[in-house]
């Protein structure tokens, strides 16, 4: 059930809705009117479940049997376990190198989009990857990506190069895992950022050529500090997506080889389900969540999401 | 106006929602007289489905709905279905599973039926016999494992069918078995591996295929050599607590494995991520695999591969070995129509059905005479399938072991033994990971 | 904006002089197209083959023995016994079902989760009411929040409503909200110009009008990209569907695929029938995406302002 969400524009700068024309009357009872059916979505399908999540991290529980009680017997046994301390590593591994490259190369494209390609067609094409479910991108991959017989290395060998094994060998499963995650949304994201672009009027640039700034310094010094806002909701929406990172994982790797791959949200269903541990598995879980809670956190403080340059 | 636009927009909703409830019925056959019966195997479905329909004409009382799901997804709505209440009235079992459904009491006992067991292969029915005595599966289905081989490459080699269908092993040198696999192993360059100049560092053609590390349980990978050893998994089996890990004989032979890979015989462990080692082997790159009787179809499918199975290598024990796994029936605790569950079991379980399955030629029925009869089967499809048929006959056969824990123990497992394959723990490493799975048992 | 236009447009009178420094850049657009679309032709390619042929005609460009037996398989078009024959699995798959399944299912929940969740961004944007930005903050948290906490809660919330194996059941946790659709909508409602709803508050309407009548009919492009975009998604869900929607009647698209994974352990994907179905399971968001296209690309990052 959990997407990549990318919120785009800028939020947080909140205003207060029509206060100037209602003498502070509180419209409460109507917005509770409006409010109703996602609060009811809200408590009944995201809280009510992680609180029962919490609940059961405190347990040994099995699925099939029934809840015990154990205390905080699941969080001693996670500080000590180093396959644990491996899934963060190798999460974040994966979180740092997917999001270097799928920024960069969705900064490249939106500039690109922007610059010279403003065809519709040609930015259609670049979204078509997004069409393919997750499950079917990875699998589609595993397969032209494969040693002996995907087409990728075909190419490769035929070059006279040697073969690359992006599953099999443990330094590349990680990065294999981000080149596809980029290839999935390297278009969406683009598009997001391009938005961004769009809304930095020419009049700002007009006036950098006429002071004799040169492409480089226009972009640093002009566009990127006014995409700060955009830039930033991206990086925090595609972050604490990358770090939920299983669908791939789950259909190509599955944790391998040995346990290059085996990212948190993995090993957390690995635990839950494979192995029907499902109160170690929640323990786990509540710690990705705090540890996702601390990053949005320190990203908003960081890059002053909340302001815009601009206005 | 203010009624028209909210008229409106409930509506849109409210059609929706409609849709919604409209649309897909609730169908999952619960009501009485129904029986849900699920499997994974796609190829075998054709074959259920006929039993299926030979038992709904024989008799008014049950009928019988077959629904296929992949093994992907096979067991997570099996337990899904088990938490919720919504599992199938009849399923098909997995020795590897149904230890931790019987310790969680998900399974109905079959002993009401009462059956003749007699009439299975031998061992088989032992194994569904659960640690407080009472039956939990009738067998369906058997298979062994045995070595496809590419004939086209041993011809150009010079080994004959009867070389291949002898082969030897041991430890050590890896016997006659090693030195066909050195021999069909090419290099770019076309020097073979047991010729001077071999360049491992860049073989065109494998020896002996790898499809992974065994996972601890190895019943294609390795544990048919082990077993020459007189080296077993567990203390006992079924229902071992003690795994044998840190013994010589399975070290030896893990050792002697990845000294394969050192050689350049056997493809390195992370070339085997991604496609399945069948397509290798369809692709030519690989001249011997060793792999179960469920594959048959598959082996002999491949476009423009002519292939000849020979039986496993004779070991020092002077015979050889391969491992026994069977399928079985089992009856969900939670079924509401546990007479009509039985009944289907029942009628799985004897030559009515058995014997269909036969005839279609996929895999080898538990009872004794409908073996024979699939067997005749695959003949009359050009697959000569003694290979397999010889464990049985011989009383080769060591039965896939039985405990709990299965999955934690595949889970430390895997990583250890592809550690080793990879050359990057030595087979020492094993003693702790030994450690760790008997830990489970304490 | 406007000098832009105008820029644009005095661009375009001028004559186009061929640029070299455009050389550059146009190489690493060809290159991001290939990259995003060849892997497209993959798939039509694997689509089209014989699968006992793809092993031993891997390199291959063209489809490996040309056989059109994948689309057969996928529209139920095969019998079993063909199916095998080739290659695929013996299930039978009832390709129009599961079509539909998902068109109702990715309709329902996208009409109604940005329905409702323009409600909510409306009440966050515009309306005044304590604690409202503590509210909103509880919902962006709601992404941090890992799946594994609400899958098997909420199967087992639908198992005790009875309404396992329905549409309605597969709907339920998706009807009410999404969070993506509850900031993209909050975001325009934000930036939108007040005087339309200004004016119609001086006439004395009330809240429930002004959505209804001003604010919904100004935000029909983003309401409509954000469907589309919801939609697209919606139509991509294969977890939660596979575990609440077993039955044959119920299945959804994504989930039907799963007949051409792999069957058995160890074996190998239907990989002509998967791919296939790749193709046949994309076109209808394919088709969507080539009508309104346009519409989605000029404006999927609409902020609001002009």
């Amino acid at each position: 059930m959990a997407t990549t969400t990318i919120v785009l524009g800028r939020r947080g700068a909140l205003r207060d809705g029509g206060a100037r024309l209602r003498t502070g009357r509180s419209d409460v009872r109507i917005a509770l009117l409006f409010v109703a059916p996602v609060l009811l979505g809200l408590i009944a399908f995201y809280i009510v479940p992680t609180v029962r999540g919490l609940y059961l991290s405190f347990t040994e529980y099995s699925i099939l049997g029934s809840p015990e009680w154990v205390g905080a017997d699941n969080y001693q046994r996670l500080l000590a376990d180093p396959l644990f301390w491996n899934a963060l590593v190798v999460t974040i591994q994966y979180v740092l190198i997917n999001i270097v490259l799928q920024t960069a190369v969705a900064l490249g494209l939106a500039l690109l989009m922007h610059r010279v390609a403003h065809s519709t067609v040609i930015r259609g094409m670049l979204l078509m990857p997004y069409l393919m479910a997750n499950v079917i991108a990875a699998l589609l991959w595993f397969w032209m990506l494969d040693y002996n017989i995907g087409v990728v290395n075909q190419l490769i060998d035929g070059l006279g190069l040697p073969r690359v094994a992006f599953f099999g060998s443990q330094e590349w499963a990680i990065p294999t895992q981000a080149l596809i995650n980029t290839w999935r949304h390297m278009g969406y994201v683009a598009l997001l950022i391009f938005a961004g672009l769009q809304a930095i009027p020419e009049t700002v640039y007009e006036a950098a050529n006429l002071d004799g700034a040169n492409p480089f310094q226009q972009f640093t010094r002009i566009t990127l500090p006014l995409l700060r806002p955009v830039l930033a909701l991206v990086l925090i929406l595609t972050v604490t997506g990358s770090f939920q990172v299983f669908d791939t994982v789950a259909v190509t790797t599955q944790g391998g080889p040995v346990n290059a791959s085996r990212v948190l949200q993995f090993y957390i269903w690995q635990k839950a389900f494979a192995e029907q541990e499902f109160g170690y598995g929640s323990a786990i879980a509540v710690v990705l969540f705090l540890i996702l809670a601390i990053v949005a956190f320190i990203q908003m403080r960081v890059l002053r999401g909340n302001e815009s340059d601009l206005a | 106006m203010k009624k028209k636009a909210l008229g409106a927009t409930a509506l849109l909703g409210a059609s929706a929602l409609a849709l919604t409830a409209c649309s897909g019925a609730a169908g999952s056959g619960g009501g009485s007289g129904t029986i849900d019966y699920w499997l994974w195997d796609a190829n075998q479905l054709p074959a259920y489905q006929q039993c299926a329909e030979d038992f709904n004409a024989s008799q008014d009382d049950v009928q019988v709905k077959v629904t296929q799901t992949g093994w992907d997804d096979y067991w997570s709505k099996l337990t899904n279905g088990m938490a919720s209440g919504t599992a199938p009235d009849v399923f098909t079992d997995h020795l590897s599973k149904y230890p931790d459904f019987v310790k969680t009491d998900q399974l109905l006992s079959l002993d009401d039926l009462d059956a003749d067991t007699s009439i299975y292969n031998e061992g088989l029915a032992d194994l569904w016999v659960g640690q407080d005595g009472k039956r939990y599966g009738l067998p369906k289905d058997w298979d062994t494992v045995a070595l496809f081989y590419n004939t086209a490459m041993t011809d150009e080699a010079g080994i004959t069918a009867e070389q291949m269908a002898s082969l030897e092993w041991n430890p050590e040198d890896g016997g006659t078995y090693e030195d066909v696999i050195a021999h069909l192993t090419v290099d770019e360059n076309g020097v073979r591996g047991d010729e001077p100049g071999f360049d491992k560092d860049n073989v065109a053609v494998y020896g002996l295929g790898l499809n992974g590390s065994g996972e601890g349980m190895g019943q294609t990978e390795w544990s048919f050599l082990t077993a020459t050893l007189g080296w077993t998994h567990t203390d006992k089996n079924p229902w071992g607590t003690h795994y044998n890990y840190d013994q010589p004989e399975f070290q030896d032979t893990m050792a002697w494995w990845a000294s394969l890979i050192e050689k350049g015989y056997v493809p390195p462990l992370e070339t085997t991520v991604g496609a399945s080692v069948s397509d290798n082997f369809g692709a030519g790159k690989a001249a011997i695999n060793v792999h179960g009787s469920w594959m048959i179809g598959q082996y002999t499918g491949y476009d423009g591969i002519e292939v000849g199975i020979a039986p496993t290598p004779v070991g020092p024990s002077g015979e050889r070995a391969s491992m026994f796994n069977g399928l079985a029936d089992s009856i969900w605790a939670g079924t509401d129509n546990p007479e009509g569950s039985l009944a289907w079991v029942e009628y799985l379980a004897s030559t009515d059905c058995q014997d269909v399955v036969a005839d279609h030629a996929v895999v080898f029925p538990a009872i004794t005479s409908s073996s024979e009869r699939a067997a005749e089967a695959f003949a009359a499809k050009g697959v000569d399938v003694s290979a397999f048929t010889v464990h049985v006959l011989e009383g080769t056969t060591f039965l896939f072991p039985i405990a709990e824990n299965a999955a934690k123990v595949v889970g430390i497992m895997k990583p250890a033994s592809d550690a080793v394959l990879a050359g990057t723990a030595p087979v020492s490493s094993f003693d702790q990971a030994n450690e760790q799975v008997n830990a489970l048992f304490q | 904006m406007s000098e832009t236009r105008a820029l644009l447009t005095a661009a375009r009178r001028r004559p186009r002089r061929f640029q070299w420094r455009l050389v550059f850049p146009w190489i690493l657009v060809t290159l991001a197209v290939a990259v995003s679309v060849l892997p497209f032709y993959w798939v039509l390619r694997t689509a089209l083959s014989t699968n006992s042929m793809l092993a031993s005609h891997s390199g291959s460009l063209l489809p490996a023995g040309f056989n059109l037996g994948a689309f057969a398989r996928v529209f139920g078009l095969q019998s079993p016994a063909e199916a095998i024959a080739q290659g695929g699995s013996g299930a039978s798959i009832s390709f129009w079902t599961y079509l539909l399944n998902s068109a109702v299912f990715a309709t329902a929940t996208t009409v109604c989760a940005v329905f409702f969740s323009s409600m909510a961004a409306y009440a966050f944007a515009r309306l005044r009411w304590k604690g409202r930005d503590k509210v909103f903050g509880l919902f962006l948290a709601t992404v941090l929040i890992p799946p594994i906490f609400t899958a098997l809660p909420n199967f087992l919330l639908v198992r005790n409503l009875g309404l396992l194996n329905t549409m309605l059941g597969m709907v339920l946790p998706y009807l009410f909200m999404t969070p993506f659709a509850i900031f993209f909508m909050r975001q325009f409602f934000l930036n939108m110009s007040r005087e339309v709803e200004e004016a119609a508050m001086l006439d004395g309407a009330k809240h429930w009008r002004i959505f209804f009548q001003v604010v919904l009919p100004n935000a029909a492009a983003p309401l409509a990209t954000l469907a589309l975009l919801t939609f697209m998604t919606q139509w991509n869900e294969y977890f939660w569907p596979l575990l609440v929607a077993s039955d044959d009647s119920t299945r959804v698209l994504t989930v039907g695929l799963g007949v051409f994974k792999s069957q058995a352990p160890q074996g190998a994907p239907d990989w002509s029938g998967l791919m296939a179905a790749t193709l046949v399971s994309a076109l209808p968001v394919l088709i969507l995406f080539a009508i309104f296209g346009k519409r989605i690309v000029n404006s999927i990052g609409f902020t609001g302002t002009k």
